[in-house]
């Protein structure tokens, strides 16, 4: 076996040339690889980062059927005892409570329905990125209770400006009355995604749980974990913990499907990248294999008549297609560590493309992970392999005689 | 047959198709050849000389008849058995060499050997000997590329000796040289005919190797025409 190696390795070189060419088309489709399963990666977690830091938060507890219904009077139980124990949770960073009810604004030139959200300034600052998009005006400076954030585009639509008077309107929880409070704009959000920037409105939660005759209640506590990777965890014994006595914990997976199925997506990319690379270096191997094989019908009839078996043959052909492998590989690994560490450094722009209900606010960054070059350069080396049965069939079947003939 | 024959061959009959032509290459030969001999089948091309030669060694199968080498019927064998019985028994030598050219004179020689399954050391210490007898000792870690085509074809009679098969089989062998390099690797084979009583049957147009040979086979349009000794 260690004879038909090293007869195996020197044969591959034999033509330097083609199996340079050969081994760098092969290396370029397994770099292409690594590189797309790192860009996939860095798209997944960018889109993750940017679907949960922006307000979404990475879990969300609610009463149950909150989510179905919206319903103003399902309330998280035990609010207080809920975010005390998520603070002291070690997987968990931030927590902020919400309020959320449809509302009814009125402003001078005209009324909008709107998702009204009462949050804690404070809190609500270190888990989304409301402070940030504030475009006009302030986030909630001091301790007006009459202040109003709306989104850019609603503003727009009701042709609002700083320091202009609305009433929201909302319908109370348990009894249904009608709460009218007058605000005033104080700042002006653009979050650069349709659905917030037109449609939400944000007041403190005191006065929103006093508009809605909550007492001390809310709809909502939002959380943060230290590591984003918790999130995609539905193992994770949190969800169970703390879906209890009328609460259901959800991870922004199950809040935001949409973006599992970006992430499904681009899984099946790199599977349909992987079947097109696959047959590309499927011909350049069978090519480049024939090629040489048939170069050398007259020296494999001689390995035969001084007694090789046909087995032993085989062998050689795909110890060579092995070879070719093991080179392909070793040019791949260079290109792909080389061209993804270049885009990890310097990043890919897509900032301000929406997608998925998503905006991209940050440069996507590759992410390079040890399985990449590990689980991909197998798969070239039993693909390869596994291309490499045919011609070494074709060779085991010689007919001795007539390629003895037939070369002189 | 004798239990002296090396090669016996009965009714040897070989036709294969050339561009949907039936082409009679050999007519049947009945042909016995002792151990030790010394023997040059010759005759023009087309004459059926290549075809008869693989039909002995196995490389291809007569379409009637049979072919025993000690007492064996190889052409009734197939497969490994076939494959195993040429790696033990037949050496070949080929007109135009045929070393493997990525390995090295002594790798060339000790493949047939590593196909045997002889350990390390020995195939070494045979190789050593075998290239002592041809006169290219010195060149056991050459590759073929460096070595001039009289000193390929001494490689290539070490490499069908190594194993001490009962016969060797030479196709040609000095087609590809000069007189004076051709003549010396026949008195070469000759002597180690002698030496070592291997049986040598060569298919020849060359006038040398009938001047060298004890028995010489002519052969025309795939038949025997004459089988004289030429020494007793």
């Amino acid at each position: 076996m260690l004879f038909y190696i090293k007869l195996a390795w020197r044969n591959i070189f034999r033509n330097k040339r083609r199996t340079i060419i050969a081994g760098t088309a092969i290396g370029i489709g397994l770099a292409s690889l690594i590189f797309t399963g790192a860009m996939m990666k860095g798209m997944e977690t960018n889109m993750m980062q940017a679907a949960t830091a922006s307000f979404l938060g990475e879990g969300q507890v609610h009463g149950v059927g909150f989510r179905e219904t919206q319903a103003v009077e399902t309330v998280v139980t035990y609010a207080d005892d809920v975010m005390a124990k998520l603070r002291m949770e070690p997987l968990v960073d931030k927590v902020t409570a919400r309020t959320l009810s449809m509302a009814m604004i009125t402003a001078p030139s005209g009324v909008n329905g709107v998702l009204l959200v009462g949050v804690n300034p404070e809190t609500e600052k270190d888990l989304s990125q409301m402070d940030d998009t504030i475009q006009k005006g302030v986030y909630f400076e001091g301790h007006n209770g009459r202040d109003i954030i709306l989104g850019s585009k609603l503003a727009e639509i009701l042709e609002l400006g700083l320091g202009d008077r609305v009433v929201v309107t909302v319908a109370q929880a348990h009894s249904g009355d009608l709460s009218q409070e007058m605000f005033r704009v104080s700042g002006i959000f653009h979050f650069n995604l349709k659905e917030m920037d037109s449609g939400f409105a944000f007041i403190r939660i005191s006065k929103a749980q006093q508009m809605l005759g909550l007492g001390n209640a809310v709809h909502q506590v939002a959380f943060r974990f230290k590591q984003i990777k918790n999130s995609i965890d539905p193992a994770l014994p949190l969800w169970k913990s703390y879906s209890v006595k009328g609460n259901e914990a959800v991870s922004w997976m199950e809040i935001l499907p949409q973006m599992k199925a970006v992430a499904d997506m681009n899984s099946m990319s790199v599977i349909m990248l992987v079947v097109i690379l696959g047959a590309v270096v499927t011909f350049g191997i069978i090519n480049t294999l024939f090629m040489s094989l048939y170069e050398r019908m007259f020296e494999f009839a001689v390995l035969r008549a001084v007694g090789t078996r046909a087995g032993g043959l085989r062998k050689l052909i795909l110890f060579e297609a092995g070879a070719l492998a093991v080179v392909s590989i070793g040019i791949g690994l260079i290109l792909g560590f080389i061209l993804t560490a270049i885009f990890v450094k310097v990043g890919i722009d897509y900032r301000g493309l929406e997608f998925a209900g998503t905006t991209i606010k940050d440069m996507i960054y590759p992410e390079m992970e040890l399985w990449q070059f590990i689980v991909f350069p197998i798969g070239v080396f039993f693909f390869t392999m596994v291309v490499g049965i045919y011609p070494a069939w074709v060779a085991g079947r010689l007919n001795v005689a007539d390629a003895l003939r037939k070369s002189l | 047959m004798t239990n002296n024959d090396i090669i016996h061959t009965e009714a040897i009959v070989k036709n294969y198709k050339d561009n949907g032509v039936v082409v009679a290459a050999v007519r049947g030969i009945d042909l016995a050849v002792k151990a030790g001999e010394f023997t040059a089948v010759v005759g023009p091309s087309g004459s059926g000389k290549t075809t008869f030669l693989n039909i002995i060694s196995g490389l291809d199968t007569p379409s009637s008849g049979s072919v025993r080498l000690k007492g064996k019927l190889v052409s009734a064998m197939k497969g490994k058995e076939l494959s195993d019985f040429r790696r033990d028994h037949i050496g070949f030598i080929f007109q135009a060499y045929n070393l493997i050219p990525v390995l090295t004179v002594e790798e060339n020689i000790e493949y047939i050997m590593m196909l045997q399954g002889v350990p390390r050391a020995r195939r070494h210490a045979r190789v050593m000997e075998i290239l002592e007898d041809v006169g290219m000792a010195e060149y056991a870690g050459r590759l073929p590329s460096k070595l001039s085509g009289g000193q390929q074809q001494r490689v290539a009679i070490a490499r069908a000796m190594v194993s001490r098969p009962d016969l060797i089989l030479a196709d040609e062998p000095t087609a590809n040289l000069d007189s004076a390099t051709g003549a010396a690797l026949l008195d070469m084979m000759r002597e180690l005919n002698q030496k070592t009583g291997m049986t040598f049957l060569f298919s020849t147009h060359d006038a040398m190797i009938m001047e060298r040979a004890d028995r010489v086979i002519t052969l025309k349009d795939g038949v025997v025409v004459s089988d004289h000794y030429a020494r007793p």
